[in-house]
């Protein structure tokens, strides 16, 4: 192969690529703390709800798990508008992933929201808390503490996954990287450089994550 | 008036019935010692008293008002004034010692930080586990997380205590401690109603004892009775039979 590597029309380009990781970051933040409320919500009433509104939640999850992300933000992008809702290519964007995760932090908090043991549960109640404050003092720091792992995990896919924003017009990072290759036609460099953007970011995101679950949660994962 | 009274008490789990009418009652500061077989409902008696399982037919009165157990406002009016020490161990598991004996009152009976914590190390090391309030009831023996959960309970500032087999788990030497803290208890005057297999215990500390066989009371007496003269032959060989351990 002789191909003559020149990045420095890429590296000329830097900030504004930078500046796209900043956006890829955001939409993976929206999608992840709002899903996860969401979330959280779902797996609550899925575990302890009554009959209707578990069947209800269940046949959601089972949809958005089950049907491509792609799909389901293409879908809203045209049938939105359709129903008269315009919305910005962002926002659209935010709303199917939100969607989307919220589907599957469901199930990853269902997990821990089965694993409460009962005799806290019980605990609780003879000790006066209300619904709430067992859900804040006795469930989300159990649930935290014991799928600590796989949320992490969800949070770097939906910063990796965040990419499909580009084919709706999106200029996070990866949408910015088509711009850019598209003008210096140098597409290897462009992508290399992001491939390594994406890199570090999803590794300062690992060890902040890791760290994170250290100090508050007790989590005794191995961060390497 | 007595300040607990329990009449007709029943509960079913599923189709299975395992109160089939509890009558007993306990006048303020009174220790009431409950025994019997394996399965006869001790426990399942004091979950219904707090609500855990709901009563299928029956009232219970407290300083002589009726609980509306289906009723949330009711519940909690109960609950500020009855507190449980559960037989299985039931920390929070994600709460340091200190913490879980201070939660309830900090963040439910909305009571002063200073106060409360002067409290919980009192507790604490009454139950001689003081020097373990920052430890977490997953590094603790099960007879630990035990005396912790004592605590948990007596930091409430509860009227009635329920104590289900709260000694099983602790060695000779800390069933002594415990006993003590309840001895210690009853002078000042809260009402208890202790399930316990420990017959010497129960012999010790009761003012009276109730003897419950198959959801139903057999014989209520002053310890004396029940221990050395019981009325029924129910009583009689239960007793024996556990004596002779
Ligand atoms: N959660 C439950 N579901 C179904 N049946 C139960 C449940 N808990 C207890 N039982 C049944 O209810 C009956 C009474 O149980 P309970 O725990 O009240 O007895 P106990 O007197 O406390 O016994 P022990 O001395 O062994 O603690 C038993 O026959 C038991 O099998
Ligand atoms: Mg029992």
């Amino acid at each position: 192969m002789n191909y003559d590597f020149d990045y420095a029309d890429v590296l000329q380009q830097l900030p504004y690529l930078l500046g796209g990781a900043l956006v890829s970051l955001q939409i993976a933040f929206v999608a992840f703390f709002a899903g996860a409320l969401l979330g959280l919500g779902g797996a609550l009433g899925r575990v302890h709800g009554p009959r209707p509104l578990q069947r209800a939640i269940g046949a959601y999850v089972t949809f958005f798990t089950n049907t491509p992300a792609l799909v389901q933000v293409f879908f809203l992008y045209y049938a939105l508008p359709d129903a008269g809702v315009l919305l910005s290519p962002l926002t659209c964007v935010l709303i199917g992933f939100v969607l989307n995760s919220a589907a599957y932090l469901t199930e990853i908090l269902r997990a821990g929201v089965v694993s409460v043991r009962r005799a806290e549960l019980e605990a609780a109640a003879t000790l006066n808390m209300s619904r709430l404050q067992i859900v804040r003092h006795v469930i989300l720091p159990h649930v935290t503490r014991m799928i600590y792992a796989p949320l992490s995990n969800f949070f770097i896919i939906l910063v990796l996954g965040s990419s499909m924003a580009a084919l709706f017009g999106v200029e996070e990072l990866t949408g910015r990287a088509i711009n850019v290759s598209t003008t210096n036609l140098r597409t290897i460099e462009t992508f290399s450089v992001v491939a390594v953007i994406y890199i570090l970011i999803t590794f300062v995101a690992s060890l902040s994550l890791a760290l994170l679950g250290r100090w508050a949660f007790r989590v005794h994962a191995r961060i390497f | 008036m007595p300040q607990l009274d329990i009449r007709d008490l029943h509960a079913h789990y599923g189709r299975e019935p395992v109160l089939q009418g509890v009558s007993l009652s306990a006048e303020r500061g009174e220790v009431v010692g409950l025994i019997g077989p394996s399965g006869s409902g001790k426990s399942t008696l004091l979950r219904a008293l707090v609500g855990l399982t709901q009563p299928s037919a029956g009232e219970v009165l407290v300083d002589d008002r009726r609980i509306d157990y289906r009723d949330r406002a009711s519940q909690r009016w109960l609950r500020e004034r009855l507190a449980i020490v559960f037989q299985q161990y039931n920390l929070f598991q994600n709460m340091t010692v200190l913490r879980n004996v201070t939660i309830a009152p900090l963040e439910i009976q909305k009571r002063s930080k200073a106060e409360v914590e002067a409290l919980a190390t009192t507790l604490l090391d009454k139950v001689g586990m003081g020097h373990k309030r920052d430890a977490y009831p997953d590094e603790l023996s099960g007879g630990q997380q035990q005396r912790v959960a004592i605590a948990r309970a007596l930091a409430l500032r509860p009227e009635i205590l329920l104590l289900d087999e709260v000694t099983s788990a602790l060695d000779p030497e800390r069933v002594n401690e415990v006993l003590d803290t309840i001895r210690a208890l009853t002078r000042e005057g809260i009402t208890m109603l202790i399930v316990s297999h420990e017959m010497a215990f129960v012999r010790e500390v009761s003012t009276r004892v109730v003897m419950m066989d198959h959801g139903r009371v057999v014989e209520t007496g002053p310890p004396a009775q029940i221990f050395d003269t019981p009325r029924e032959d129910r009583t009689r060989q239960f007793v024996s039979r556990i004596l002779r351990h």
